[in-house]
C-alpha cells in the first residue's frame, strides 16, 4: 500500500511545484513508483516543469469525471519509467474536482503505486481542500520571508483541524549569506514560530531554475547542485533514513543549534 | 435533548446568560430550563440579562425565553440582546468539555476555557471568561475573553481581556509579545522593532494605559 503526500504552502510562488517535481525524481532514483498529481487545476505547470505538456490527453478531472480510465491519463516520465505525471485540467476551475472523489483516487492508485505526490494549489480554497483530501502525509513548503511563514502556520492548523496527523517542514531559498549579514530569517527563527519538524533545507541556486527551463530535475543528478543534493537528503528522510541537515554556514555551533529542532539521533 | 447550549456568568451587574453560537432554539430552551432549576435558590431574584450570540429571535421566540426564565426562576429579565458582531462564539470543542460551570464561589470569578495546543494564523478563541492556552498563539491568531487571559508559551497574536468591559482584567504570558493587546476598550499596540522578553510578564491597565510588568518570584 503506498503513501499520499500532499506539497502545500499557502502563499503561492514558494516552490510546491519545483518540490513535488524534485521529489518524485528522487524517490523513483530510490527504487519507488511514484505518480505525481498536479491539483492546481486552471493553473497547471507541474506538466511544464516535468515538460511533458506535448504527452497530455486526458486530466485529473477526465479521471474523477469518468471520461478514461486513470490509467489512460497518466503520462509516463521521459526519461524514469517508474515516474508518471496525472496532470491538472486547464480550461476547468477549481470546483470540477470534489474531496471525495480526491479520496477515491488516492485510494485507488495507492494499491499500484508506492508514492503519490499531489502538487497543492496555493490559497485555503476549496483547492486546497481537495488536494489534502486523500493525503496521509503533508509537507509544508515555506520560504525565509516572513509572510510565507505566516501562510505555512496558517496551513499547519488548517491541516491540523483536518486529522492529517504527520507533516514536515521544508525551509526552500534559503541564501545563508543573507541570513549570516541578518537580513534574512534563520531556520530557527521560523521553526520557533511553526513549532513542527523540519525535514529539508533547499538552498536558493540558480540550477534550480535553469533546469526547470529545460524541463528536468536537479534531483536527477544529485551531485551536481548543493540543491539536488538538500532534494535527495529529504527523499532518504522520507524513506526513514537519518541524514543530518546540511550545513550551509560551516559553523557548528550553528548545526548543533539545530539538532535539537530536528531531533537527530545519531 | 438535553445538550450543552447555554451558560452563566454572573457579575455585580446580575447574571448574564449566553446561548452558544452551534446550539439549536429548541436545545437551548431546554439546556436553560434545567440549569435554571439547578441554581434558581443560588441566583435568588438576580437581574439577567441573556445574549443571544448572532442569532435574530422571532417574538415567538423571544416570549419562549422569557417564560422559560420566569417558569424556572425568580430571575428578573432585564434586556435580551444579540452581541452581533462578535457573539459568544464558544466553539463546539467547548461544548463537549462538560466542565461544570459557576462554582458556588465562582459567581464573580466565571470559568476558564483552557486550550491545550497552539493557536495558529487565522484561529480566533472568543469566550465570556477567562482563557488559559498551555502552548503558543501565533501572530494572526486572536483571543477574546471577557476574564483574563494566560499564555504558557508565546504570545505573539492579539489578546484582547476585559472584552466586556472589565479594565481589572489582565494579560499574562510567558512571553509577551504581542501584535496587538487591548484590555477592555484600550487598545496598544507592539514597538515595531520589539525583542523577545525573557522573563514572563503580565499587562494590566493603570490610568487609562497598558502597563507591561515583569512577574518575579519574591
Ligand atoms: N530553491 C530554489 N532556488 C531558485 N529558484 C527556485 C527555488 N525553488 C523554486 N524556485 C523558482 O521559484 C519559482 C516558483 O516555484 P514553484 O515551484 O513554481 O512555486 P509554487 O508551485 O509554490 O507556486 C520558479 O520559477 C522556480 O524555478
Ligand atoms: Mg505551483
Amino acid at each position: 500500500m503506498g503513501e499520499v503526500i500532499v506539497i502545500t504552502s499557502g502563499k503561492g510562488g514558494v516552490g510546491k511545484t519545483t518540490t513535488t517535481a524534485n521529489l518524485g525524481v528522487g524517490l523513483v532514483l530510490a527504487k519507488k513508483k511514484v505518480v505525481l498529481i498536479d491539483a492546481d487545476i486552471g493553473l497547471r505547470n507541474l506538466d511544464v516543469v516535468m515538460g511533458l505538456e506535448n504527452r497530455i490527453v486526458y486530466d485529473l478531472v477526465d479521471v474523477v469525471e469518468g471520461h478514461c480510465r486513470v490509467k489512460q491519463a497518466l503520462i509516463r516520465d521521459k526519461r524514469f519509467e517508474n515516474l508518471f505525471l496525472l496532470p491538472a485540467a486547464q480550461t476547468r476551475d477549481k470546483n470540477a474536482v470534489s474531496p471525495e472523489q480526491m479520496k477515491k483516487l488516492s485510494l485507488e492508485l495507492k494499491e499500484e503505486y508506492d508514492f503519490i505526490l499531489v502538487d497543492c494549489p496555493a490559497g485555503i480554497e476549496q483547492g486546497f481542500r481537495n488536494a489534502i483530501a486523500g493525503a496521509d502525509r503533508a509537507l509544508i513548503v515555506t520560504t525565509p520571508e516572513v509572510s510565507a511563514v505566516r501562510d505555512a502556520d496558517r496551513i499547519i492548523g488548517l491541516l491540523e483541524a483536518a486529522e492529517i496527523k504527520t507533516f514536515h517542514l521544508i525551509i526552500n531559498r534559503l541564501r545563508p549569506e543573507m541570513v549570516k549579514r541578518g537580513d534574512m530569517l534563520d531556520i530557527d527563527d521560523i521553526l520557533e514560530i511553526l513549532a513542527i519538524d523540519l525535514i529539508g533545507v533547499i538552498p536558493d541556486d540558480e540550477k534550480i531554475i535553469i533546469s526547470t527551463n529545460r524541463g528536468e530535475q536537479v534531483a536527477a543528478n544529485a551531485n551536481d547542485s548543493p540543491a539536488g543534493k538538500a532534494y535527495t537528503n529529504i527523499v532518504r528522510r522520507l524513506l526513514g533514513e537519518t541524514v543530518p541537515i546540511m550545513d550551509f554556514y560551516q559553523n557548528q555551533s550553528f548545526f548543533s543549534r539545530l539538532k535539537k529542532f530536528i531531533g537527530l539521533g545519531g | 435533548m438535553n445538550k450543552y447550549a447555554v451558560e452563566f456568568k454572573g457579575t455585580k451587574e446580575g447574571v448574564t446568560i449566553y446561548c452558544l453560537e452551534d446550539a439549536d432554539f429548541a436545545e437551548i430552551l431546554s439546556d436553560l430550563a434545567a440549569k435554571l432549576q439547578q441554581r434558581s435558590s443560588f441566583f435568588g431574584d438576580a437581574t439577567v440579562s441573556i445574549d443571544v450570540g448572532n442569532r435574530e429571535l422571532t417574538d415567538e421566540e423571544r416570549e419562549a425565553l422569557m417564560e422559560t426564565i420566569t417558569k424556572n426562576s425568580r430571575l428578573r429579565l432585564k434586556d435580551i440582546f444579540s452581541s452581533q458582531e462578535r457573539g459568544p462564539a464558544v466553539t463546539s470543542a467547548k461544548r463537549q468539555g462538560e466542565m461544570e460551570d459557576l462554582a458556588l464561589d465562582g459567581f464573580t470569578e466565571g470559568r476558564a476555557l483552557v486550550i491545550k495546543r497552539t493557536l495558529r494564523s487565522g484561529q480566533y478563541i472568543r469566550f465570556p471568561g477567562h482563557v488559559i492556552v498551555l502552548g503558543d498563539v501565533n501572530p494572526g491568531a486572536e483571543i477574546a475573553a471577557d476574564g483574563d487571559i494566560y499564555v504558557f508559551g508565546t504570545l505573539r497574536g492579539i489578546a484582547h481581556a476585559g472584552m466586556n468591559g472589565d479594565r481589572t482584567a489582565s494579560v499574562v504570558a510567558l512571553r509577551l509579545a504581542p501584535t496587538q493587546l487591548r484590555i477592555a476598550d484600550i487598545i496598544s499596540r507592539a514597538p515595531d522593532h520589539a525583542d523577545l522578553p525573557d522573563q514572563p510578564e503580565y499587562a494590566y491597565v493603570q490610568d487609562l494605559r497598558i502597563m507591561i510588568a515583569a512577574i518575579t518570584a519574591k
